[in-house]
């Protein structure tokens, strides 16, 4: 039975949290997300973008239909399909605004007209998606069960009479003939009484003359009406003369105020949740770069990911250039990644592909890498480098330790903790011991974790931490590889190499001052 | 509704390219003074005639037809005229009074061409009673034909059904539009409709009505997007007949302005008292030159006064050799020939007592030309190649004229030039006229008596005086070029 193609059924619907999650911004993901949304902001998908699930089954219910969706033709009559139907909804509601007064300008033929053109319109796209979807192979349960609540909706006795009544209507419509006399500024109205078409007889008469081919006069004139209270005064007129059809029409629109189907229409805004991240996609893997589908993990034995990028990065570097691919592994007891190496190495760059490719997993998403297994978290919690805070008179050091106490109370053992550059605004011996206690904590708590620091000291602290580095390349110890490798921390920031190439070392710089 | 007073059953493309060689006929034959005096001035019958006289036509039924046609013309000179500056008359009159037809706006677009139509149906009224008044005086199946489509299309029956027309399109009592309804019950596929003549306002008086508020500006501006929408048709529909009709006047001014130039040509060649003659056509496979009192039409016009005419009796022949004196008048024959056959070959009369002739698969001309300005080749090379490219193009009973041709070397070298190219085309069935000074050349066919060659001589008396006249007469070695250094140099014998 289907319900909803985001949520497998009603119990494992996440109440979904309008607002963005703290460890957003710190991990670029509402770069991404407003990337993913661009254009798309009439669905409000910004909630389901936000919510992680907490459930293998429903991840695995979205993965599958996001794969179905990769279908070039599925995916496209999907997308005509759901515009289609949201489209007239938001027409249908407006139209009922006004046939809803009866003093309104706009309760009249026209509007009534529009009310039951797009109930034409809804009835096709119905019937057109039915036999589109007959003809796919779906593997997701979302799509199949989708295609047989259709399939079934398509035959209830309710669409059926809509079906027959709007096409009724249509057909009695278009036998509707009439005559407009129109002197001076009076118009008026009689059914078309079989006069003959004037422009067709003068060409008669002078046809004889013919020699050949001749120009064409004709204007490209627009069939729009001018005025509409015009047009719906002369529609009014034609009514009396066609009592019975308009009489009906008049009855359509009363019986059939909101026609749409509720879970239809959910589906039409809910679907875009994945035709926005796939097109989203799309500009990546054009370019080569891969997406996955995560397995979720409920348990910390086999963590990894393979030949992944930070998404947020990769957007801006594409396609001039492209984002260097990373993985990691954690095997328990392994718990806690420690990165070290030089500056600007793409460190922190790898802690934020940590965190992204979680969340994206945990809503459903496919996420760069060739392969990866995932932990199924109840929270993020990150500790970034803060901006000295004038306002709370705390220096750097007590805004880290602040946080730091924070999430250390609120982190649990299915938690995951990111922590980048803190404790910079003190000395190394105070770093250090700072750094030593809070390794600690974590390894209490039990959380996952991956530390970006300059400290290679915790780096080796025990067997739950993976020290892993950030390479330079060997013939030129200035440039970046943007590698992160699994290393011994060697000690060195290779910032001497830095100052080396400037002339800035104590040497080089003694022999330019003596000049 | 057709005019067809050049062939009988298809238009006259006044506009048709003329074949391989116009260019050298015009100039070799002196056609521009013959174009001139028939155009006089007028730009589409010098077209007409350019046309006519360029592209022979190659069947004895159509130029039977033409001659029929140009026999009424010349009875009924007034009448042709006057039917000829009808058509005039209507385009000048569009040109002068409807200049203002402007397509830009459809309802300015809607009234100029009613206006225009207007005026046209008065000079098809006037054209009809041209008909009327000449259909008796008329004999031609072109004419009579014409005529009587005139009276039958143009019938008094038809000039008030267009009246009603015109005056249903003054939209007296309102436009009537038709529509149907599109997708969102807006009307669409307006169509003009035409009012019922009985009961028109019985029924609608009643009819139920909307009015459009004195101060609705976009009320009234609806209105008026209403009535173009229906007269979008209309209007295309009078423009397009107004077109028609120009069109018929422009094909009757091109049947016509042929014809009225041959009368041009007729008139001044009467003033000068010269002959003209409606040719006889040989019957099919039968080949015949035959003809009296033959002059240049062009020298006469230049000189304005009478030029000496010559006389031939010459059937079955293939070859025809013109020797003799200088200035002897050889050039001015050959020209005749030339222009007669053309004038023959698309109906209109010959600068003659009387000729019959048969008809031409092409006339192709080769006379003697100037240096070479630019001096790319010697003389010959340019003859010889102007020879070859005639070559490319003539087919078999055509016309050959050469006019001392390949004389531009030695006289035996020239001789054999010319006797090997006339003899190939004399074997391929096509009619030869050489006027040359080649003795050798000459002689040669002389001496081998041939049934189908006739040597002719510019006629020279025994003082010297050339009388301009082309008699039968064998090649004589001497050109007589004596006399003329007699003349300049004044040295009496």
């Amino acid at each position: 039975m289907f319900y909803s193609i985001l949520f497998p059924d009603m119990k494992r619907q996440t109440a979904p949290s309008p607002e963005m999650p703290e460890y957003f911004k710190d991990l670029n993901l509402d770069q991404i997300t407003s990337s993913i949304l661009k254009g798309k902001s009439e669905y409000a998908l910004e909630q389901f973008f936000y919510t992680p699930l907490k459930d293998t089954d429903a991840i695995v219910y979205r993965q599958d239909v996001m794969r179905d969706m990769k279908a070039p033709e599925l995916q496209k009559q999907i997308k005509l399909f759901a515009k289609t139907i949201f489209d007239t909804e938001k027409r249908v509601i407006d139209t009922l605004d006004h046939l809803s007064d009866p003093e309104s300008y706009h309760n009249n033929y026209l509007v009534k007209g529009h009310l039951l053109h797009d109930a034409q319109q809804y009835c096709h796209a119905i019937k057109a998606m039915v036999d589109e979807l007959k003809q796919d192979s779906l593997e997701s349960a979302g799509l199949s069960n989708f295609a047989e609540y259709l399939h079934d909706y398509a035959l209830s006795d309710a669409f059926i009479s809509l079906s027959s009544y709007v096409e009724r209507l249509k057909s009695n419509l278009a036998t509707v003939k009439y005559c407009m006399l129109i002197n001076s500024g009076t118009i008026r109205v009689r059914k078309y009484e079989g006069q003959q078409d004037h422009s067709r007889e003068i060409l008669q008469v002078f046809d004889k003359f013919k020699q050949s081919a001749t120009k064409d006069y004709r204007h490209k004139l627009s069939e729009e009406p001018r005025a509409e209270h015009v047009e719906a005064a002369v529609l009014n007129l034609v009514a009396t003369w066609y009592k019975d059809i308009f009489d009906d029409l008049d009855r359509f629109c009363t019986q059939y105020q909101n026609f749409i189907d509720d879970r239809i229409s959910l589906f039409s805004r809910e679907v875009q949740f994945y035709i926005a991240y796939l097109e989203y996609i799309q500009r990546f893997q054009e370019i080569g770069l891969n997406f996955c589908y995560p397995e979720m993990c409920t348990s910390k034995e086999h963590i990894k990911s393979t030949d992944s990028f930070d998404l947020a990065l990769a957007g801006s570097l594409i396609p001039q250039q492209i984002p260097v691919a990373n993985s990691f592994a954690l095997t328990h007891p392994e718990q806690i990644i420690v990165v070290t190496g030089p500056n600007q190495g793409g460190k922190t760059t790898f802690a934020r592909m940590f965190g992204q490719l979680h969340h994206l997993g945990s809503i459903g998403c496919a996420v760069p890498g060739t392969e990866a297994s995932l932990f199924l978290f109840d929270n993020i919690f990150t500790i970034f480098e803060q901006e000295e805070d004038v306002k709370t008179l705390s220096g750097k050091l007590q805004s880290d330790l602040i946080r730091l106490h924070e999430v250390v109370n609120k982190a649990t053992s299915q938690s995951l903790i990111i922590i980048n550059e803190i404790f910079s605004s003190t000395t190394l011996h105070d770093a250090v011991w700072l750094g030593r206690k809070m390794m600690q904590a974590i390894l209490v708590i039990g959380a996952l974790a991956v530390c970006v620091t300059f400290l290679d000291e915790l780096a080796s602290y025990s067997p739950e931490i993976v020290s892993m580095m950030s390479t330079v390349q060997e013939d030129d110890p200035v440039k970046r590889t943007y590698k992160i490798v699994r290393r011994e921390a060697d000690g060195l920031a290779f910032a001497v190499h830095i100052a080396q190439k400037y002339g800035l070392t104590f040497d080089a710089l003694g022999r330019r001052l003596q000049r | 509704m057709k005019a067809h007073l050049m062939f009988k059953d298809k238009d006259f493309d006044i506009e048709q390219e003329p074949p391989f060689g116009k260019d050298m006929l015009v100039s070799d034959l002196e056609l521009n003074t013959v174009f001139s005096a028939m155009a006089r001035e007028d730009k589409v019958i010098m077209e007409a005639v350019q046309t006519a006289l360029l592209c022979s036509l190659k069947n004895s039924d159509e130029i039977r037809y033409r001659q029929s046609v140009l026999k009424d013309c010349i009875k009924n000179q007034a009448a042709v005229r006057k039917l000829y500056a009808l058509t005039i008359e209507t385009f000048e009159r569009k040109r002068k009074e409807h200049w203002w037809y402007s397509t830009q706006y459809l309802s300015s677009l809607f009234s100029s061409a009613v206006s225009l139509l207007q005026m046209l149906i008065g000079m098809l009224k006037k054209l009809r009673g041209i008909a009327d008044e000449s259909i008796q005086s008329f004999e031609s199946s072109g004419f009579v034909t014409l005529f009587s489509m005139l009276q039958k299309e143009l019938d008094d029956d038809y000039f008030s059904l267009v009246n009603q027309h015109l005056n249903e399109l003054k939209f007296r009592e309102g436009t009537l539009i038709s529509a149907r309804l599109g997708h969102y019950n807006q009307g669409v596929a307006y169509v003009l409709r035409r009012k019922q003549k009985k009961c028109f306002w019985r029924r609608w008086a009643f009819a139920p009505s909307f009015i459009i508020a004195s101060r609705d500006d976009r009320g009234a501006a609806d209105l008026s997007a209403r009535r173009d929408r229906a007269i979008n048709e209309g209007a295309n529909a009078v423009a397009q007949s107004a077109d028609h009709v120009l069109d018929f006047f422009n094909a009757l001014r091109n049947e016509l302005a042929f014809y009225v130039g041959c009368l041009n040509l007729y008139n001044q060649l009467q003033q000068t008292n010269l002959p003209t003659c409606i040719p006889e056509i040989a019957a099919a496979g039968e080949s015949c030159r035959e003809f009296k009192g033959l002059y240049d039409i062009s020298l006469t016009l230049m000189l304005k006064k009478p030029v000496i005419g010559n006389s031939l009796l010459a059937d079955n022949q293939s070859l025809f050799i013109i020797t003799g004196a200088n200035q002897g008048g050889k050039t001015t024959f050959l020209r005749s020939i030339g222009q007669s056959q053309l004038m023959m070959q698309c109906g209109m009369f010959v600068p003659a007592d009387s000729l019959k002739a048969h008809i031409s698969n092409g006339i192709y001309t080769h006379f003697i030309k100037e240096e070479d300005a630019q001096m790319k080749s010697g003389k010959l090379d340019e003859e010889l190649e102007r020879m070859s490219r005639i070559a490319d193009h003539i087919k078999k009973g055509a016309l050959m004229l050469f006019n001392e041709s390949f004389s531009s070397t030695n006289e035996r070298e020239g001789s054999e030039i010319s006797r090997q190219i006339v003899s190939a085309l004399k074997d391929h069935g096509i009619e030869v006229f050489y006027v040359t000074h080649l003795f050798e050349f000459a002689n040669g066919y002389f001496g081998q008596h041939l049934s189908d060659v006739t040597f002719l001589r510019a006629e020279r008396l025994k003082n010297g005086t050339r009388t301009f006249r082309i008699m039968p007469g064998k090649p004589l070695e001497s050109g007589f070029g004596e006399d003329l250094y007699q003349k300049i140099f004044g040295i009496r014998e």
